[in-house]
């Protein structure tokens, strides 16, 4: 239940060890992009008495959209109830910020995030060089590739917002890529005290 | 002794209620509050959650220990680090009187009155410091703060692990009623 290495011995020979195949769940994350559209697909499909209705791509999207942030957002809410557990009370936003870019990217991708920008006016950037989930993508054309790898990100920004809204902090989490595997998320804080 | 404990969300709504009594020196773990004494806890309760939020500013700690005091019945806090507060309020039976030796629940006094003085304590005045008494369960002692302590860390494990359940919300009421048992479980182990 913490961040730090779990004491020795920690190994395959500790029979009560549990552990987690980091591939597998890689695995399960890229699979939810894909299982969220197919999941809207079918529902609509089902309302409709077998007529196949014409849905357009923008509500398409708008709903694997939603469908991906509420369920990171249930995530995000859990992940920080277990692991802030016995560390000294967040007295100010960016003291949750902080903890969200050292403590809780190194939990969900392994690393720290790579830059934290803010007009200490409620908006926060965050950059990650080399984002975790974009790192085995790759397309012979750039444009597409960022456009295709755009739904990545929604999950990741419902696990934003899910841990800042436990950590009392209302707010609006914005992802974008101009780059693989570059990351740019934008939080803007609704609190009244920004 | 007998106890009082309640979840309260961050949003001030109570999550999870539970009254049991102590299972130490012979208790049977059952409630011995009065019909008047089980409606005006979560007044009390409700009531020193002012105080909780004035003290986690200046206790980094998840455990404030005891927050306050009404009457005889005392407050400890557990703040989680997302400001959900576990309360419990815990009533000590007066001195001399076993548990035991009261027959109906009614008859027994669960509050000292506000009026008069208990002990040695300023009624009214929400004191921090209060009498050692020779009772068993005295609730100011360092054994009491250590046992409600170990308490609340086991509730802790066990929310994380009822809120943690993707069926349910954190915010929502907690019905499960292997969360209750395993409350109910500790509260034997350590109360």
């Amino acid at each position: 239940m913490s961040f730090e290495a779990p004491f020795p011995p920690y190994n395959a020979s500790d029979p009560y060890a549990t552990f987690l195949n980091s591939t597998c769940m890689d695995l399960l994350l890229i699979e939810m992009v894909p299982m969220a559209y197919r999941l809207n697909n079918e529902l609509t499909i089902a309302g409709q008495d077998g007529v196949k209705p014409v849905v357009d791509e923008d509500e398409q999207k708008e709903a694997a959209f939603r469908r991906l942030e509420t369920s990171g957002y249930r995530v995000g809410q859990g992940l920080v109830e277990r692991f802030s557990r016995d560390r000294p009370r967040f007295t100010d936003t960016l003291d949750v910020i902080k903890f969200l870019c050292k403590d809780m990217w190194a939990l969900l991708f392994r690393k720290q995030i790579d830059n934290l920008k803010t007009n200490h006016r409620g908006v926060y950037v965050l950059t990650d060089n080399s984002f975790k989930p974009f790192s085995r993508m790759s397309m012979s054309s750039s444009s597409e590739a960022v456009s295709r790898a755009q739904p990545y990100l929604w999950f990741p920004c419902g696990v934003i917002r899910g841990g800042l809204a436990s950590m009392g902090i209302t707010a609006t989490v914005q992802a974008e890529t101009s780059e693989l595997p570059a990351a740019t998320f934008q939080i803007k804080t609704t609190n009244a005290k920004a | 002794m007998s106890y009082y404990f309640c979840i309260v969300g961050t949003r001030d709504q109570p999550l999870f209620e539970l009254e049991f009594g102590t299972s130490k020196q012979g208790g049977d773990g059952i409630a011995r509050f009065s019909q008047e004494a089980r409606h005006m806890n979560p007044f009390i309760v409700h009531s020193s959650l002012d105080f909780v939020d004035e003290m986690q500013w200046t206790n980094n700690q998840m455990y404030l220990k005891r927050v306050d005091q009404f009457a005889s019945s005392h407050i400890s806090t557990f703040l989680t680090p997302t400001s959900t507060r576990f309360m419990l309020l815990h009533l000590p039976h007066p001195p001399n009187t076993a548990p035991q030796s009261t027959a109906s629940p009614n008859s027994f006094p669960p509050f000292t009155p506000y009026t008069s003085t208990p002990a040695s304590t300023t009624t009214g005045s929400r004191s921090s410091s209060s009498s050692s008494t020779s009772i068993p369960n005295n609730p100011t002692s360092p054994q009491t703060e250590e046992a409600i302590r170990a308490f609340f860390g086991e509730v802790f494990e066990v929310w994380i692990k009822a809120i943690m359940s993707p069926f349910g919300s954190v915010e929502g009421k907690l019905g499960s009623p292997v969360f209750r048992q395993r409350v109910v479980a500790a509260g034997k182990k350590y109360l």
